[in-house]
């Protein structure tokens, strides 16, 4: 596969997080992309490429977004990828950038939180969750989500205890980061163990909370950032894979499995080498999925490896590996604002390796593994995407 | 109908400050609503693939497995293993948030001996063995039995029972859908 030298990601930007907004989707879209091109001194024309990604934006698309921003980009992309849509179109706007396609791609992802909106998409996610998962019991993904934690619990040993863990360390991370909507609030073991039941062994605090948002970066040619003056990372591997394993009858892997070792031999480096891991933590099971099959640790070993990892951004927690998980909190502490969620990671990676994350710095950091997980469509999340993002100081 | 006005209704039917009387999820897709018609006379009925003979779960538009484009809706063994159960303590919807209110709403997915996976509300009272009645104490592996009946929005729905459960007859199963409450709108005593 041909690597991804000579483009690179800038302008991180998360906006406008709330619990709920009267808002559209258009708006959160709109105000992310004004951000981004006020941190880069761009002028709107000089963005000729636009990926979006949003569960809420109705009868618009990313073509009628052009209108409304009257853009005139000559290549454009929708990806409703959910959890993978942002390292989807960072796939896709990387070769558009490197085929000359486009100069300048400004990936996206954006949602509203309008009054039970939520339970609007829930109600019409796809096919099969109409006819056959929203009907039995309709709380979103949390039955799916529910099924497979038990099962994971069962087969694997896990305890609540240990997905504690990752709650409570990234919200001690969103403590530390002043959007997050619940990083006012601290969490103590207690608390989460205290927590009232949502389904079967999730309890409130292994669930996001929907809200509204914004998250989206810039994608060019290295020398243009330089030009540019701006500062910058690079894409060191990259890779995805939807629906594999389809044979398992309960998920408990996802496609990393099948690329992860390529991710780390293209970017000749090793699990070890990560300073700072974002997975996509919907609820925590699916994040040590991800530490397993990414390589951390091996099937099964998750709730040891959890145990015995501080996932802090700053180390300060007692165990003696040190692996900052989702520094800014994740979903679970900051909110999940729709397909601004599958962005928040590579957002807050571009952050660290640029050192722009002055109350959530990871001292150092020069790797970054941004992994992706989405689409509830039936019994299983089906797509899967990684990337290795470096700084620009190897 | 288009999606954006099938929305609007579910959200007024979904509406809890409307309703005295609240019903499961009425929506379906027209295969699934093929679903609630193929199940009317029999106990359990999927879509089969006319070329190959894979069953198909849920329902489609062609078959899963060689793509066939024609799918027959045919009587299926109800045999099945429990893959996970639990117990609901919240849902988005009026019905199931009344029902929820009362006990945890226990759903369970299961493996047909078919081959397919199902979501299923569970009877747990036709697990007499169990100790507890809630679906966490219920063992993966259990051997369940499937069939569908009509819930209160008259679409039909799967419910799963434990294996040694008469289902042969009808009123067996009317029988076992009623005390899940399902075949009967949850109200809402007190008004509106």
């Amino acid at each position: 596969m041909k690597d991804y030298a000579g483009v690179v990601l800038a302008a991180p930007v998360s906006f406008g997080y709330a619990r709920q907004s009267p808002r559209g989707a258009n708006w959160f879209i709109g105000c992310t992309l004004a951000e981004m091109l006020r941190q880069a001194g761009l002028a709107k024309d000089d963005v000729d490429g636009l990926a979006v990604s949003s569960f809420s934006l109705g009868a618009d698309s990313a073509i009628t977004l052009t209108q409304h921003f009257q853009m005139s980009p000559r290549w454009i992309d929708q990806l409703p990828y959910g959890g993978a849509a942002g390292l989807v179109a960072l796939r896709r706007a990387a070769r558009a950038v490197q085929a000359g396609d486009a100069e300048i791609v400004a990936c996206i992802g954006g949602d509203g939180a309008a009054h039970r909106a939520f339970e609007g998409t829930a109600a019409n996610f796809s096919n099969f969750t109409i006819d056959a998962s929203f009907p039995y019991g309709a709380g979103g993904p949390n039955t799916a989500f529910a099924l497979i934690t038990r099962h994971y619990m069962e087969r694997f040993g896990a305890t609540r205890e240990d997905f504690a863990r990752v709650a409570l360390d990234q919200r001690y991370n969103a403590n530390h980061y002043p959007p997050a909507l619940l990083g006012h609030k601290t969490l103590s073991l207690e608390q989460y163990l205290g927590a009232r039941p949502i389904a079967g062994p999730l309890h409130l605090f292994d669930c996001v909370m929907p809200c509204a948002g914004g998250e989206g970066f810039l994608m060019m040619s290295e020398d243009r950032a330089r030009h540019l003056g701006l500062p910058y990372c690079h894409i060191l591997a990259a890779g995805e894979l939807h629906n594999a394993h389809r044979d398992d009858p309960v998920q408990f892997r996802g496609g990393w499995t099948e690329y992860a070792d390529a991710l780390y031999q293209a970017a000749a480096l090793g699990p070890e080498d990560i300073d700072l891991l974002q997975t996509y933590d919907d609820y925590p099971v699916i994040s040590m999925l991800q530490m397993e099959d990414l390589g951390f640790c091996a099937k099964g070993e998750g709730p040891a490896f959890v145990r015995d990892t501080d996932l802090r951004f700053d180390g300060s927690g007692q165990q003696a590996r040190k692996l900052p998980h989702n520094t800014s909190g994740g979903q679970l502490s900051v909110g999940q604002a729709g397909s601004a969620a599958g962005y928040m990671g590579i957002v807050e990676s571009i952050r660290q390796l640029t050192g722009r994350a002055p109350h959530n710095p990871v001292s150092g950091a020069r790797h970054a593994m941004v992994s992706g997980f989405g689409m509830i469509n039936y019994d299983r999340g089906l797509c899967s995407a990684a990337a290795i993002l470096g700084s620009a100081q190897q | 109908m288009s999606k954006r006005q099938t929305m609007r209704q579910r959200l007024k039917l979904n509406r809890p400050s409307r309703r005295r009387l609240a019903r499961p999820p009425r929506q379906r897709t027209p295969v699934g609503m093929d679903f609630t018609a193929a199940n009317l006379p029999v106990a359990l009925s999927l879509q089969h693939c006319s070329a190959c003979g894979a069953a198909q779960y849920p329902p489609r538009e062609v078959c899963g497995d060689c793509l066939c484009p024609t799918l027959v809706w045919r009587e299926a063994e109800t045999g099945g293993t429990l893959l996970a159960g639990v117990d609901l303590h919240h849902s988005l919807w009026e019905f199931f948030k009344r029902r929820i209110a009362q006990a945890p709403w226990p759903v369970a997915s299961v493996r047909l001996d078919c081959g397919v996976t199902v979501f299923a509300h569970l009877a747990l009272h036709t697990f007499s063995a169990l100790p507890a009645k809630d679906a966490a104490s219920l063992p993966a592996d259990t051997r369940v039995a499937v069939f569908s009946h009509s819930d209160a929005s008259r679409n039909a729905v799967l419910i799963a029972v434990s294996a040694d459960t008469p289902i042969a007859e009808r009123g067996q199963r009317r029988a076992i859908a009623q005390q899940l409450e399902l075949t009967s709108p949850a109200e809402k005593p007190e008004g509106i």
